[in-house]
């Protein structure tokens, strides 16, 4: 991975600052929206470049050990050996960016993925998601748990009274020690932009989080009402472009909740590409949070293969 | 990553233009016509590829387009306004806001616009590099009016006016309705212009070719409003309370698409010019080479970059550049270059935000960004300025194809006479010998006193019957214009800014001082004119009661806040020309004067007036009523003196925005080809030497009323958009 953000000292005075004009975000969203999609053999690039970007998901109450081992083996072969072999990529290594599992789930990924014989990193997610109403001890507590377990990205959520409160100096503080939890293990602050109430409110998280040392910046748990929608997700790359132009480190970006077609990661890789650049367009600073949305893709691949829509079981399932 | 070929969309397109074999011809009484052996222009695509060929009319024609234009007149005008609004509905999609939103116009004309009928035909002229979307903007309303349309589309327009033309055609429209002419604008449309048949000629563009179609149809005797916008320059000012980053977007968005209409300023507050800038620099990077509207712009680019900064690019495409450090008084700024440049100048105040955005000889649009809505609608300041002289769009932009119902024409049709423009108004008076029985010396009213003429010359006036003199007046000329024109721009901002409550006020008190002169104006009026003092007593009383009329009505001409298509609200707002000139008619000298002088300072307007030259007395007998009143000083003015004379003068000062004339064919033929840089709003009425000219006394609601009404405003919009 690349150097990671070792964050700044909190700067009140920049958060207060922040303006945002909905009604133009939402326009650029639009735009963002027309720019004409790749084809034919680009499309199959841009989509291939969608898998290595995915962190593949399973956050139920009924995850046992089976079906994360599944997952596991899944984000390891993503796409049919077959289908890359006709591309030409078999041999590039393409697999999903990671998976991502509860923390107790954390050391059956673990286990499967050393048997795999693959060095995927397993992200866990923590801090009392999704809502994050637990004491702060226990939130601590989790990361260190799942850290311990063998996790190398921490996905944790954001404690949305401090945000809605506007006590942005208290959050600061939660996520720093979040932060120093983590040790090696990367740092992906989920907003839950669903609960934030303006775009000012995401911006200004975003900035704070982006302070106190967050490796990525992620729309939301999948749980809440509103999930990852592109105007947010503008507002979201907008602080992060803020925030590299005035401190130089380069934060990822992890849209996550309610992505589920092919098309849709297409638009999400051009949006990235539109407003932070293509240096952004690898795993290690974009992320898609997904489960559905590999099947899509499998299936715009093996048409484009094949020529022929496949029917859902001929693909393997996860 | 690369995005790689997109499809191309095109092909619809190319199969019309192949069906045509690439050569259009002209489309007159419904159907496409290739006359042989005309010159053709070519149309060049973005690739420097000929896309078709279109004809060039001639006379011959031209003459046919017109006549079957008349003709579509009859049969156009005579349907019900169902009838049109049905047929003028069905057009492709990315016109279909528009057709449908004028179609309505259509259906309602005589329920929403009594007492308006069509013009005739109108002449649509725009320039080659005119948008389709401005064509559309006066082609849709002048046919919902109920008017038929000759296009003279630029080159760039031809082929969507041509083939918009079959589609309206299919659909319902009659045979000769809507009239396509290709070839040179300016050849074509200044000889539509001088076809006795057409009423009317509105032309948007650029101004070049404006003031050429206006100077070569001066003395035609048809009115020309121009809309000047393609080139204007518009300010895109952004204040430190702005979200930048959209800001920043919505320049780029503005200033570097393909093919844009306006010459975009970027203004950016000191405080945030470090977060702008690396925002810029960001996203003109990764941005792709924008195709120069030509060859011949690549040097005029060029230069203005080499004075800005250092060594061009080369190629036939352009990289979107950014021109920092430029100032008002550099070239790039002053005149600026076609293609993908934005200059970027710096302000260090909101107010000085406003100032520097509003200092500019355009007045077409402007962007403000910033999250403060009281600083945004403070920074909206108004006025067409150079940007033309009539309103598009909206409820406001229909009344230029309208005309008031039982009125004759203003300006009647004639033959532009050989007029040497540079001598007009420029004959001596003849010199006084001053008589012994020295009658009355009247005095002029110029910056709120009464005063001689800065030459110290008077003219006599001679009694009606020619024989004697009846009194001396001063002989007024462009100093006293300048004095005016002074005294007015000084007074007429806060005149405005006082709002129609107090406007009103004073207007009544005003009325109530002619009121009280009722008697001194009346005699004026009798000796003067001859009239019987019965007679004169009831233009005073009439006089009075117009005044009255239009202090009623400050307060009820109020904006409003139209539906708007995008997200958002909009506001329309009535606003002053600024200073006009107004030149009274013979006809009945004081209710003129007080319709006309009412009108304007109602709606906010300060006034420069010519007195009839014949009949200046009450005129100048009103000036104490004006002096006893509480306008502001140098509100009202009243120049007497020689009428071209002083026609000149108006003419030739800038800050005039309007002139309402009433005088000599010639004199009209004089402000047509004058008025145009900066282009004046002109309303002429060419009044031959008997007394047969515009009738005052009306009834309140006259169409005359409500035209002098619409001419005294100007319609500001401001688009707040919001989520």
């Amino acid at each position: 991975m690349s150097a990671r953000n070792p964050g700044i000292n909190i700067d009140l005075e920049w958060v207060s600052k922040v303006r945002v004009n909905t009604q133009a975000v939402l326009k650029r969203a639009q735009q963002i929206q027309s720019v004409k999609l790749a084809k034919k053999q680009w499309q199959a690039a841009w989509l291939l470049k969608a898998v290595t970007c995915i962190d593949l998901t399973t956050l139920a109450g009924d995850d046992t050990p089976s079906n994360v081992h599944r997952l596991c083996m899944k984000a390891v072969q993503p796409v049919p050996h077959d289908l890359l072999r006709s591309m030409g990529m078999h041999d590039k290594g393409v697999t999903t960016g990671a998976v991502c599992v509860y923390p107790s789930r954390v050391a059956d990924a673990v286990k499967s993925l050393k048997a795999a014989n693959s060095s995927l990193p397993v992200a866990s997610v923590a801090t009392g998601f999704p809502a994050g109403q637990t004491p702060l001890r226990t939130r601590l507590e989790e990361v260190r748990a799942a850290v311990a377990d063998g996790a190398a990205e921490i996905d944790i959520v954001i404690n949305r009274t401090l945000a809605l409160t506007g006590q942005w100096e208290a959050m600061y503080d939660e996520i720093r020690q979040f932060r120093e939890a983590c040790g090696n293990a990367h740092m992906k602050t989920i907003l839950a932009i669903g609960e934030l109430g303006t775009f000012t409110n995401v911006y200004k998280a975003s900035l704070v989080s982006m302070m106190a040392g967050s490796d990525f910046i992620k729309t939301s748990t999948g749980k809440e009402s509103v999930n990852a929608t592109y105007p947010v997700a503008i507002v979201m790359v907008r602080a992060i472009r803020d925030y590299f132009l005035r401190t130089g480190h380069k934060v990822g970006f992890k849209p996550a909740g309610g992505i589920r077609t092919a098309k849709e990661s297409l638009v999400w890789l051009s949006l990235i590409k539109e407003e932070l650049g293509d240096e952004w367009l690898s795993p290690q600073l974009f992320r898609l949070g997904a489960s559905s949305l590999l099947a899509d893709i499998e299936r715009q691949i093996f048409h484009y293969v094949t020529g022929r829509y496949p029917a859902l079981h001929e693909l393997p399932m996860a | 990553m690369e995005y790689g070929p997109t499809s191309s969309s095109a092909a619809n397109a190319q199969a019309w233009l192949d069906s045509t074999c690439r050569t259009l011809g002209l489309f007159i009484d419904g159907k496409f016509l290739l006359p042989a052996d005309r010159q053709t222009r070519t149309l060049t695509g973005a690739k420097g590829d000929s896309v078709c060929t279109v004809v060039c009319a001639v006379e011959e024609d031209i003459s046919k387009g017109v006549s079957s234009s008349a003709s579509g007149f009859r049969a156009w005008s005579g349907l019900s306004c169902h009838q049109r609004g049905k047929a003028s509905c069905s057009t492709p999609a990315t016109l279909v806001r528009l057709a449908q939103y004028y179609s309505s116009w259509a259906q309602l004309r005589d329920t929403l616009l009594p007492h308006w009928s069509p013009l005739g035909v109108v002449e649509v002229v725009v320039s080659d590099d005119c948008p389709l979307y401005s064509l559309m903007l006066k082609v849709l309303p002048a046919l919902a009016m109920g008017n038929s349309v000759i296009v003279v589309p630029g080159l760039s327009t031809a082929p969507s006016a041509l083939l918009l033309a079959q589609i309206f055609t299919e659909a319902g429209l009659p045979a000769g309705a809507l009239n396509v002419l290709t070839g040179s604008t300016l050849f074509v449309g200044a000889a539509v212009a001088c076809n006795a048949s057409v009423s009317s000629v509105s032309y948007s563009g650029n101004k070049q070719d404006g003031v050429a179609l206006c100077q070569a149809t001066a003395g035609a005797g048809v009115a020309v409003s121009v809309s000047a916008a393609v080139g204007a320059v518009c300010p895109f000012i952004v204040f430190e309370s702005a979200d930048l980053d959209s800001a920043v977007d919505g320049a780029i968005e503005a200033a570097f698409r393909k093919r844009k209409e306006v010459q975009w300023m970027l203004y950016v507050q000191e405080s945030v010019l470090d977060g702008v800038l690396a925002r810029l620099r960001l996203r003109v990077a990764s941005l792709p080479c924008v195709a120069l509207p030509s060859e011949a712009d690549r040097s005029l680019v060029e230069a203005a970059l080499i004075q800005a900064c250092g060594p061009p690019a080369t190629g036939l495409q352009y990289p979107p550049t950014v021109l920092c450090g430029v100032a008002p008084a550099s070239p790039c700024v002053a005149s600026p270059p076609p293609g993908p440049l934005l200059p970027l100048m710096t302000f260090r105040s909101n107010t000085e935000g406003v100032t520097l955005g509003n200092h500019s000889p355009h007045g077409h649009a402007a962007s403000v960004w910033t999250e403060d809505l009281t600083l945004a609608l403070e920074a909206a300041k108004s006025g067409h300025k150079d940007s033309g002289t009539c309103t598009d769009g909206g409820q406001e932009g229909l009344y230029q194809f309208l005309q008031p119902s039982c009125s004759s024409p203003s300006l009647p049709r004639s033959a532009p006479t050989p007029l040497d423009y540079d001598k007009f108004g420029s004959t001596v008076s003849s010199t006084l010998v001053p008589t012994a029985s020295a009658p009355k010396l009247y005095q002029q009213f110029v910056g709120g006193k009464s005063c001689k003429s800065e030459s110290g010359c008077s003219v006599a006036v001679r009694a009606p019957d020619g024989a004697g003199v009846l009194a001396y007046c001063p002989d007024g000329g462009r100093k006293d214009v300048r004095n005016a024109v002074e005294a007015a721009s000084k007074v007429q901002p806060g005149w405005m800014k006082k709002g129609p409550s107090a406007r009103a006020q004073s207007l009544y008190s005003l009325a109530k001082g002619l009121e009280a002169k009722r008697k001194e104006l009346a005699t004026s009026i009798s000796t003067q004119t001859g009239l019987s003092l019965d007679e004169a007593d009831q233009e005073v009383e009439l006089s009075v009661g117009r005044l009255t009329d239009w202090a009623a009505r400050c307060a009820q001409t109020q904006g409003g806040a139209p539906a708007v298509p995008q997200a958002g609200s909009a506001l329309s707002l009535p606003q002053a020309l600024g200073v006009v000139g107004v030149v009274l008619p013979d006809n009945q000298p004081l209710l003129s004067l007080v319709t006309l002088l009412g009108a304007a300072v109602a709606m906010g307007n300060a006034v420069v007036m010519v007195p009839s030259q014949r009949y200046p007395i009450p005129a100048l007998t009103f000036i104490q009523v004006l002096q006893a009143s509480d306008l502001p000083a140098g509100l009202v003015n009243i120049i007497s003196g020689a009428r071209d004379q002083l026609t000149v003068a108006l003419a030739n000062h800038n800050v005039i925005k309007a002139i309402w004339y009433w005088g000599s064919p010639e004199g009209c033929q004089y402000l047509q080809h004058t008025c145009t840089g900066p282009f004046k709003t002109l309303w002429l009425h060419s009044q031959a030497h008997g007394d047969q000219g515009t009738r005052w006394a009306l009834a309140p609601g006259a169409a005359l009323l409500e035209e002098t009404w619409h001419n005294a405003t100007q319609w500001m919009s401001i688009w707040i958009p919001t989520a």
